[in-house]
């Protein structure tokens, strides 16, 4: 299992469309994957469930995965974070 | 694959569906059907008849907008081993049922899961907040 603090740094944090993008990408590894904010701990997987956090900009997640694929599932939701979830230009 | 087709007064439904493609980035494998204001029904129970007689052997779920509605009354004549309604559907429903592998599961169990998702979709906030303190 691994772990990795990822900052928010789109405008509307994790509103529906970048759950939405989250969601799927997280649905694209085996591993299980979770995000972790304040004492909230969420499925990455369910798109709803991503919602519930609430997760605003300029605040920090942790990304939390256990699997066969873990490292690559991290890397790649990191990214999209990196990304501002490709909503900013 | 479980077909889909939402019925609403006005368009309602189809406003549901755009943003759920806004959101998803994806168009929708669903039908939508709008309540005539000035009619009996009967055109809806035809469109209905079609859908489901265009699917044949295929699980179809009828989403409609509120309990009691006529939407909702005449979608429930079809309901049956391979027909489901859920109403009073929101986007948090719509959201669970297309998004992300959720068909995963038993006829039974999609519903179910769809049904959650909308139920837990509504919220008196400052309660949820106070929860969570």
């Amino acid at each position: 299992m691994i772990e990795k603090k990822q900052q928010i740094f789109n405008k509307l944090g994790l509103h529906a469309r970048a759950a939405a993008k989250l969601s799927h990408m997280a649905n694209m590894y085996s591993a299980d994957i979770y995000l972790i904010y304040n004492e909230d701990k969420v499925n990455a997987k369910s798109l709803l469930g991503i919602l519930t956090l609430a997760a605003s900009v300029g605040n920090e997640i942790t990304l939390q995965a256990a699997g066969v694929d873990e490292q690559e599932a991290i890397k790649a939701i990191g990214d999209l974070f990196d990304r501002k979830f490709d909503e900013e230009g | 694959m479980i077909k889909s087709v939402i019925i609403t007064h006005g368009n309602l439904g189809r406003e549901l569906v755009q943003v759920t493609e806004k959101i998803l980035e994806q168009k929708l494998d669903i039908e939508t059907i709008a309540f005539d204001w000035q009619g009996d029904g009967s055109a809806m129970i035809s469109q209905l008849e079609s859908f489901i007689a265009r699917h044949p052997g295929k699980k179809v779920v009828i989403f409609t907008d509120m309990f009691g509605g006529s939407p909702s009354n005449i979608s429930t004549r079809f309901v049956g081993p391979s027909v489901e309604v859920i109403s009073g559907i929101n986007l948090p429903g719509l959201l669970k049922f297309f998004c992300c592998g959720e068909h995963n599961g038993s006829f039974r169990q999609v519903i179910k899961k769809v049904e959650q998702g909308a139920k837990e979709g509504i919220n008196i906030i400052s309660e949820y907040l106070g929860e969570k303190k």
